[in-house]
C-alpha cells in the first residue's frame, strides 16, 4: 500500500480538516470534563494532548468500503440525526427489555429461540457496525454473525423479538442515519 | 412522608425509584441466567438486561449527585458500557456459532416440557438447564 498524506487523500468522504477539528474539540471537551480544572497550565496540557491524540489517531479512524474506493470517517455522521436515533434506540431498548423480562420470569418460559437471517447491504461499514451493535443492544436479539456480503444471522429469544428484527424498521433507521439506500431483504426460508 | 424511608428530598426519592427500577432488571437478568436453556439464550439474559439495569442505575446516581462534573463522568461511564457491552455479547455468540455449538429451539429434545406445552415430569435431580439438543446436522 503506497503511503499517502491524509490531507491529500481524495477518497475520504467529507473534509478531513473538519473531521480533525471536530475530533480536537470533542477530545478537549472530554479533557475539561475529566480534569475539571481551569488553571492555564492544565488547559495548555489539555490542548496539547488533544492535538497530539487527534494527529495520531485520525488515520486509524478511517475505514475503507468494500472495494476500497472510498474512506469513511468513523464518526462522520450527522450529530442531530444520531442523537435522534440514540433516543429512539433507548425507547426500543426499554420496550424490548420489558418483553424479555416478562418472558423469562413467567411461570412457564415464554420463549421461542431460533436463528433468523436477513440481508442488509450498505457501502459505509459503520452502518453495518451500528446496525449489528443496535441489534445486540436490543434485548431478545443478539447478532451472532455478519458476513462480508451482508448476511446477518441473529439469535432471537422470543417470537416478538424475531418479528421485530425482520420487519426492517431498525434497518431503515440506520440506512437513513448514514444516508445509504435502504437495501434490506429477509433471507429465504424465513417467514 | 418520604422521611420515613430515610430520604431527605424529592430528588433523592426520584433517584431511589430509578435505582430500584434498575435493580428489577438486574434481578430479571439473574433469573434469566438460571432459567434459560442454552448458551445463546443466556447471552440475552447476561448481556442485554444488564444494559438497561445499568442505564437506570446510573440515571439514578446522576439524579442523586445533582448537576456536577461527577454526574457528567457517570454519563461517560454509562455510555462506554452502552458501546462495549454488545460487543462482548456479540463476540461470545460468534465464537460459539463458529465453533458449531447447536442452537436450542422448540424442536429440541425436552423443549416442550420446559416451556409448558407438555406436562412436566422431570425429576428433581435433573436441572432444567441441562437439557441438551439432539445433534442434527
Amino acid at each position: 500500500m503506497e503511503k499517502q498524506g491524509v490531507l491529500n487523500n481524495k477518497n475520504i468522504v467529507g473534509s478531513s480538516l473538519v473531521h480533525k477539528l471536530a475530533m480536537f474539540v470533542v477530545l478537549f471537551g472530554f479533557w475539561m470534563v475529566l480534569s475539571g480544572r481551569t488553571e492555564t497550565k492544565f488547559i495548555v496540557y489539555g490542548l496539547i494532548t488533544a492535538l497530539v491524540t487527534t494527529w495520531v489517531t485520525y488515520p486509524l479512524l478511517l475505514v475503507p468500503n468494500k472495494d476500497g474506493s472510498k474512506q469513511y470517517f468513523v464518526f462522520g455522521v450527522s450529530i442531530p440525526k444520531f442523537i435522534m436515533y440514540f433516543f429512539w434506540l433507548m425507547w426500543q431498548l426499554v420496550l424490548a427489555n420489558i418483553d424479555v423480562l416478562l418472558a423469562t420470569t413467567a411461570q412457564e418460559l415464554d420463549i421461542d429461540p431460533k436463528v433468523v437471517r436477513f440481508y442488509f447491504r450498505a457501502d459505509n461499514p459503520m452502518a453495518s457496525v451500528v446496525l449489528a451493535n443496535s441489534i445486540t443492544l436490543t434485548p431478545g436479539t443478539v447478532t451472532i454473525n455478519v458476513t462480508d456480503d451482508g448476511l446477518y444471522e441473529i439469535h432471537a429469544l422470543t417470537r416478538g423479538a424475531a418479528a421485530g428484527v425482520l420487519d426492517g424498521s431498525m434497518q431503515k433507521k440506520v440506512a437513513d442515519l448514514y444516508g445509504e439506500k435502504f437495501d434490506f431483504a429477509v433471507a429465504e426460508g424465513e417467514e | 412522608m418520604i422521611e420515613a424511608f430515610g430520604l431527605n428530598s424529592l430528588r433523592e426519592l426520584i433517584a431511589a425509584i430509578f435505582m430500584l427500577a434498575g435493580l428489577v432488571f438486574f434481578i430479571g437478568s439473574a433469573i434469566g441466567m438460571l432459567r434459560l436453556p442454552d448458551f445463546y439464550s443466556r447471552i440475552h439474559a447476561s448481556g442485554n438486561s444488564e444494559t438497561l439495569g445499568c442505564m437506570l442505575s446510573f440515571i439514578g446516581l446522576m439524579i442523586y449527585e445533582g448537576p456536577t462534573l461527577t454526574a457528567v463522568k457517570m454519563a461517560f461511564a454509562f455510555l462506554i458500557v452502552f458501546m462495549a457491552n454488545p460487543i462482548g455479547s456479540h463476540i461470545l455468540g460468534k465464537a460459539a456459532y463458529k465453533s458449531g455449538h447447536p442452537v436450542w429451539t422448540l424442536e429440541s429434545k425436552g423443549a416442550k416440557k420446559l416451556v409448558g406445552l407438555e406436562k412436566q415430569d422431570h425429576s428433581a435431580d435433573e436441572p432444567v438447564g441441562h437439557i441438551r439438543q439432539k445433534e442434527d446436522k
